[in-house]
């Protein structure tokens, strides 16, 4: 019967309000939030940053081919303008030179009206002149006073007399000015050379000229000799004549050489290229600051940070969003699942309660009737006596058991009452008294399975004001699980003590013990370890049993050691 | 007015016999037997039949409703209150126009006492000439 009660009573502590635990705090549902945000940020992250990555190297790539094809076009146009310039004033003085004779050039007149021509046509034309054999300038028409000037001692003097045109690279000469020379050898009718027809053009003009030919493909346009010898004044390098262009090697002969070198002003790579001009001795560069520099180049770069920040901004903002919505709801669906699962238990279980109520109550009502009985026909007979020894002793005794008896009929009241919730209702209680009524249910199984039960009651422990059937209900399903979990012949401590401003009871069995992980989940609704035979757990007890002592005001902690036992702890406020 | 006559029905002797002892000392004159089949022996036998019968409701053999139907057909004026261990209103509306009233165990002595007073004077009051025999 006792046996019976003990179900009974467990199937009745079913709370609907204690079941209802907040499922956030689990932390399985941590886990699965943080896989969940890992897993989706990969997912949306990665092919962001690979097009990102991949979209900034091709725009490279297409600034590089962009830069090296116009760089290559403006060498081209660039090249084929000096090489017309410079041809044009070789042909007017191989005209010249075919056209007149020695006599007719050495004439300052005619001399001065040819200049006259040529400086219509080219205004950078600063003099033409006839220097003889010996380098000594016969005839002189232009601006300075240079007639009879020696230029035997000139580096360009010697080449010019072995060719029959010659171009020179640009020098200060007496006028101090960089310029260059073209010359072109006078013959006579029977092919002596009789003097140079030399033209001088200032370095200033050829700069003009490049500079109309420059464009936006390149930063710095000038023309250099085959040692490096600036020949144009340059942005970068310095001026005509005095400046030095660091020429590692010659490019190669034909079209336009393309070359990175390190930059001379800036770190960083610049972008160079070289060509011929030919028939003269001079090599035309052109200089690029790099391809991926520039207003352009910058802005991109910060366009592009900017989009891809944003975006991994949004894309995270949306993951941890769409991650908090699908564990809510995966939360809820749980909790759907977890009431239904209750609700169900609970339907069954009322279903139950109505037969095993009738059936308890009849059989405890029957033996609490005749106790009741005798106990009062005790009183009757004791009050119709005359005084004796112990009268006043066993009224009183006779008082103790009827209030047993009226608390035994509150009870099956309760069990016939359907487990109606039960309010708190504060009356002083003695928890030592308590636990040995609790201890009577189930004395019977205590004895049979020759379990050891320790009491270490404190005596003149103050009474407590809290609900005497919750409390019941609490150290039963405690000690109950005790006896559960120890072995035959195993042993049980009830402990209660004062401990600060709370009334301490220590339930400690030596059974197997709680593993970690269960430990974690003990007092959660449905987690139970008794799935088989006739002690198949509901998996409510300990959730209940804490949310008794959580409503009184209490706490419960449980301690544990894999095979040595366990220790549950309550503690109950003392007013 | 002679004192109260009660046959208490009951299987569980001790609370029967200890239940009728404590009447006894209250001016009444209780009997108990501890089967429904002693119960109707005794009313068919006994020089006067009780006046009111504590019933109990569940009994091996003959239960509580069988002995009701028996003892309301040999004397309808015999007053019955129902014992029982627990509240089954559906039993106890279905044979309530039969019992004067029912009792939930353990049962409360005054209480009871009071009913058996009622029983035991809506009995007499409607025998006729009841008054007239004991005068």
């Amino acid at each position: 019967m006792f046996e019976k009660l003990r179900s009974l009573m467990k199937i009745l502590a079913i709370d609907r309000d204690q079941i209802e635990k907040p499922l956030t705090t689990y932390p399985r549902y941590k886990g699965f939030r943080r896989t969940l945000l890992l897993v989706m940020s990969v997912i949306t992250l990665t092919p962001l940053i690979v097009t990102a990555t991949l979209s900034f190297y091709q725009y490279r790539n297409l600034l590089k081919d962009e830069a090296e094809h116009y760089l290559r076009w403006n060498a081209q146009s660039t090249q084929k303008t000096v090489t017309y310039f410079i041809n044009d004033i070789v042909t007017v003085l191989q005209y010249y030179a075919g056209e007149y004779t020695c006599e007719q050039l050495a004439d300052p007149l005619t001399l001065g009206t040819l200049f006259v021509r040529l400086k219509r046509k080219h205004p950078g034309l600063v003099d033409l002149s006839l220097v003889d054999q010996s380098g000594i300038q016969t005839t002189y028409a232009g601006p300075y006073n240079l007639i009879g000037r020696d230029y035997s001692r000139s580096d360009w003097f010697p080449k010019a007399v072995s060719h029959e045109t010659f171009i020179s690279t640009a020098f200060l000469g007496y006028r101090d000015i960089p310029h260059f020379v073209v010359t072109v050898s006078k013959r006579t009718a029977n092919q002596a050379v009789c003097g140079l027809l030399k033209a001088s053009i200032d370095s200033e003009t050829l700069d003009k000229f490049i500079a109309t030919t420059k464009t936006e493909a390149s930063d710095d346009i000038f023309l250099i000799d085959y040692g490096g010898n600036l020949q144009t004044s340059s942005r970068f390098y310095g001026n005509a004549v005095s400046g030095l262009f660091p020429l590692a090697r010659l490019p190669n002969r034909g079209d336009v050489t393309l070359e990175y070198a390190r930059s001379k002003s800036e770190s960083g790579q610049e972008f160079r290229a070289y060509a011929y001009i030919d028939n003269t001795p001079w090599i035309l560069v052109l200089v690029k600051k790099g391809y991926a520099y520039g207003e352009g180049w910058n802005q991109f770069k910060n366009q592009m940070h900017a989009i891809v920040i944003i975006s991994i901004i949004l894309v995270l903002v949306v993951v941890v969003r769409v991650a908090n919505i699908l564990v809510d709801r995966v939360r809820h669906s749980d909790a759907a699942r977890e009431a239904i699962i209750a609700e169900a238990e609970h339907n069954s279980k009322l279903a139950s309660i109505g037969r095993l109520a009738a059936g308890v109550a009849h059989e405890i009502n029957n033996p609490l009737a005749i106790i009741d009985q005798k106990a009062g026909l005790m009183k009757d007979l004791m009050d119709i006596s005359d005084d004796f020894q112990y009268k006043a002793k066993f009224a009183e005794l006779i008082g103790g058991v009827q209030n047993a008896v009226s608390r035994c009929k509150v009870i099956t009241h309760r069990l016939l009452g359907f487990a109606r919730r039960m309010d708190v209702t504060p009356e002083p209680v003695m928890v030592n008294e308590l636990i040995r009524e609790v201890l009577a249910f189930l004395e019977k199984e205590i004895l049979y399975r020759n379990i050891r039960l320790e009491l270490e009651l404190r005596d003149n422990l103050p009474t407590i004001r809290s609900d005497r059937g919750q409390l019941q209900q609490i150290f039963l399903n405690i000690i109950n699980n005790a006896i559960d979990a120890v072995e035959d012949e195993g042993y049980v401590r009830i402990a209660t003590t004062r401990q600060d401003a709370f009334l301490r009871v220590d339930i400690t069995d030596n059974g197997p013990g709680i593993p970690q992980e269960t430990m974690k989940h003990i007092f959660e609704p449905f987690f139970t370890t008794k799935t088989k035979g006739e002690h198949k757990g509901t998996g409510l007890g300990l959730s209940i049993t804490y949310g008794l002592v959580t409503k009184l005001g209490g706490t419960i902690k449980v301690d544990s050691v894999v095979g040595e036992g366990t220790t549950f702890t309550v503690l109950l406020p003392l007013d | 007015m002679q004192n109260p006559r009660v046959l208490i029905v009951d299987d569980e002797k001790e609370f029967a016999s200890t239940l009728a002892e404590r009447l006894n000392m209250r001016n009444m004159e209780a009997v108990a037997v501890y089967c429904a089949e002693d119960a109707l022996a005794l009313i068919h036998t006994a020089d006067h039949v009780p006046d009111v019968v504590l019933l109990d409701l569940k009994m091996p053999n003959i239960d509580g409703l069988q002995a009701l139907e028996a003892i309301k057909q040999y004397d309808s004026s015999i007053e019955v209150i129902m014992l029982t261990g627990h509240g089954d209103r559906k039993i106890i509306e279905g044979i309530s126009s039969l019992i004067l009233d029912y009792i939930i165990k353990p049962v409360d002595l005054p209480e009871l006492i009071k009913k058996i007073g009622a029983a035991t004077q809506k009995r007499r009051a409607a025998l006729p000439g009841a008054e007239g025999g004991t005068a």
